[in-house]
């Protein structure tokens, strides 16, 4: 399996927050059209696309990724021309002040703060509280800004990809990351017909998987996410949750889910099959769309696999090349383990 | 506005240069100066470039920093992360999740470390920038290999175009200033002045200045301009202590500089149309000009800002009129001169 940067850049780079997917699903369509049998987009805007393999699978298998990233939103434009803004999904403010941002159709700007010099004692030690943040397009007036940008539009940090040391350096790669692997398992095709569901919204509650899982009706499912890997500087060896280079990480409990036991233990098994390093995630915290998923209809029998991301909801994440080299071949030997079950 | 400004400040703006370590900057410098002046360079790194009649008595340093704002490695650890220090007066609330580029053997990109937000304690407290790192992805013995302790970092951040005639960029505080003189040095080679000019890019400027003393000990000049950034108009800042982007150069008043100088430089800039601010300071400035205007037997200095938005952080933006008019107005007063 090749590597395709070129793929996975593009990925990271369109432009979508939870809400505003757009962009996204028309890159995935394009690549996906090829090799899918048939796709629908519900009317959230998911894309659920199926795809046949040599054989009918035992257990009816979705292969799931988000295609929203975290950003912000506009808010409010004040008479000095700058943009107020609320965070979309969970960011932690600390990531935000003096970052450059791209605001609506492309309209460049930064988020501001005061300059040190003028700054208190106090101020100084402290990090920036969300409300005195704003977004610097470079306008001087209200209405100069109002005719670039209007509340509601979206904000993307700026873009800088690179995949130097081994490394893949990104916004957005919680998920578009999980997108390249779905993309690849579904273009090198699986032994089964199964269901590949990009799915909108995650970041703001899972809704887009929500209502995919209801309209393709799985009887199992794998989520492929990326998970905080918390293996940096003044970090516990017991609290890192999983580390770059060990392999994409296996979740048996999040803040949303209670993951099947059976296919947890199967993902090891699946690992060990494929010949790739492969973890748990050793923590029970985030949440991702397995939470909407497994409580879909009668119920859906769940797994995760995550990409390990440092920095995660941050203007640059990283994740280790070989963990993402790694991801399809074991989602691929997953899903046909998987889908040999039987689902009762 | 003049063609070619834009690119001229993205230029010097994307090479990088911290105080004590600026010959990217200076070669950056050196080569915009180079059509128009005679250029060297002296052992404290300072570029000056010269310009006017060599052998006027009335001789005028036109001063700039060539330095910006960064950060320095102090130590790599056994996983090959990267332990900093402030390297000129960085906002650290500025650091956690940037990205950067670290000056090793080769050019590494990296992060500045930050926490997973579910294993801090809330939201409110930045670490001490000593008490961050920042991760390049290599393992200790790569790491080891490409950077060593005193490498230098800065921001990773591509010049960009914002709205109108403004643009935002890393290190724009002292460029915008370099670009001003440079611009000058432009007009001066269609119209040279009487007077002797010795434009300085000088080093250091963020850990105290140094550059300036030596460079202004070595031109031994009769008067002084100091240009550099300050305060624009911005939330946070007090608006009688701040100029406004495109607003014009703001003139400086302070009993450290020149007053008939400063007079001066107002009075040019109201006949020639060009706007501009007073810019009144109560002791010092915290510029160039405070170490410029006690040099050897002491120097009349003015000084001229650009105004600046988000002074020491990766998003400094200034007014491209702004540079334009103060490299018009340093024009002006050096063409008056005798």
């Amino acid at each position: 399996m090749m590597a395709d940067w070129k793929l996975l850049k593009k990925l990271c780079e369109a432009r979508g927050i939870s809400g505003r997917e757009e962009k996204v699903r028309e890159l995935i369509l394009r690549e996906i059209r090829p090799c899918a049998d048939r796709i629908e987009i519900t009317p959230l805007g998911n894309v659920a696309a199926w795809k046949k393999g040599e054989k009918k699978p035992k257990t009816k298998l979705m292969i799931s990724a988000h295609m929203d990233e975290v950003g912000l939103i506009v808010t409010h434009i004040t008479d000095e021309g700058l943009l107020k803004f609320s965070p979309v999904g969970g960011i932690d403010r600390r990531v935000l002040p003096g970052k450059s941002v791209t605001v609506g159709e492309n309209v460049r700007g930064v988020v501001g703060v005061k300059p040190i010099h003028l700054l208190t004692k106090d101020e100084r030690e402290k990090s920036v509280p969300l409300k005195e943040l704003y977004i610097d397009i470079g306008a001087l007036s209200r209405e100069e800004a109002e005719a670039a940008v209007r509340p509601g539009d979206e904000v993307t940090f700026g873009s800088l990809f690179d995949t130097a040391g081994g490394m893949i350096k990104s916004k957005a790669l919680d998920d578009r990351a999980g997108c390249a692997v779905l993309i690849d398992v579904m273009k090198n095709g699986l032994k089964y017909d199964t269901a590949f569901v990009f799915t909108v919204q995650e970041e703001t509650g899972l809704n887009g998987a929500k209502t995919a899982a209801f309209a393709v009706k799985p009887d199992a499912a794998i989520v492929v996410e990326a998970a905080t890997a918390a293996d940096v500087p003044g970090v516990d060896r017991d609290r890192r949750v999983c580390r770059l280079g060990a392999g994409p990480a296996v979740s048996f409990m999040d803040r949303r889910t209670v993951y099947d036991r059976g296919f947890y233990e199967l993902a090891f098994r699946a690992a060990k099959k494929a010949g790739v390093k492969c973890q748990a995630k050793q923590a029970v915290a985030g949440g991702n769309d397995a939470g909407a998923i497994h409580v879909s209809r009668g119920g859906v029998r769940t797994a995760a696999v995550s990409l390990p991301c440092r920095y995660l909801h941050a203007p640059v994440g990283m994740i280790a090349q070989e963990d993402f080299l790694a991801a399809p071949k074991l989602v691929a030997k997953l899903a046909e383990m998987v889908a040999e079950e039987r689902s009762d | 506005m003049s063609d070619g400004l834009k690119e001229l400040l993205f230029r010097l703006c994307e090479a990088g240069g911290t105080p004590g370590g600026e010959a990217d900057a200076r070669k950056a410098a050196e080569k915009e100066f180079a059509p128009y002046a005679e250029t060297r360079t002296d052992a404290l790194g300072n570029l000056t470039a010269d310009a006017g009649d060599p052998d006027s008595k009335n001789h005028i340093l036109v001063d700039a920093h060539l330095d910006q704002i960064g950060l320095i490695v102090t130590e790599i650890d056994r996983d090959g992360f990267l332990r900093i220090d402030r390297c000129g007066g960085i906002d650290r609330r500025v650091l956690p999740g940037t990205a950067v580029t670290v000056c090793g053997k080769e050019r590494l990109s990296g992060v500045v470390c930050c926490m997973p937000p579910h294993l801090t304690g809330g939201e409110e407290t930045v670490p001490e920038t000593d008490r961050m790192s920042v991760d390049v992805g290599r393992t200790a013995e790569t790491a080891r290999k490409l950077v060593r302790p005193g490498d230098r970092i800065l921001f990773r951040t591509e010049p960009k175009c914002l709205l109108g005639t403004r643009v935002s960029a890393a290190g724009l505080d002292d460029r915008a200033s370099v670009a001003a003189l440079v611009r000058c040095a432009q007009l001066l080679a269609e119209r040279p002045p009487r007077c002797r000019v010795t434009f300085l890019c000088s080093t250091r400027e963020e850990v105290g200045g140094q550059g300036a003393v030596t460079g202004a000990y070595l031109a031994d000049p009769a008067r002084a301009v100091a240009v550099d950034v300050s305060f624009a108009a911005q939330p946070g800042v007090e608006p009688e202590k701040c100029g406004r982007l495109g607003g014009g150069p703001m003139i400086g008043f302070a009993p450290i500089l020149n007053r008939p100088m400063g007079e001066t430089l107002l009075a040019l800039a109201e006949k020639n149309g060009i706007p501009c601010k007073r810019d009144v300071m109560g002791g010092d400035t915290g510029t160039n000009s405070d170490a410029i205007a006690v040099t050897r037997a002491g120097v009349p200095t003015a000084l001229v800002s650009i105004p600046e938005r988000h002074m020491h952080t990766p998003a400094e933006i200034v007014d491209l009129r702004d540079v334009e008019n103060t490299a018009r107005l340093l024009a002006e007063y050096l063409w008056e001169a005798e």
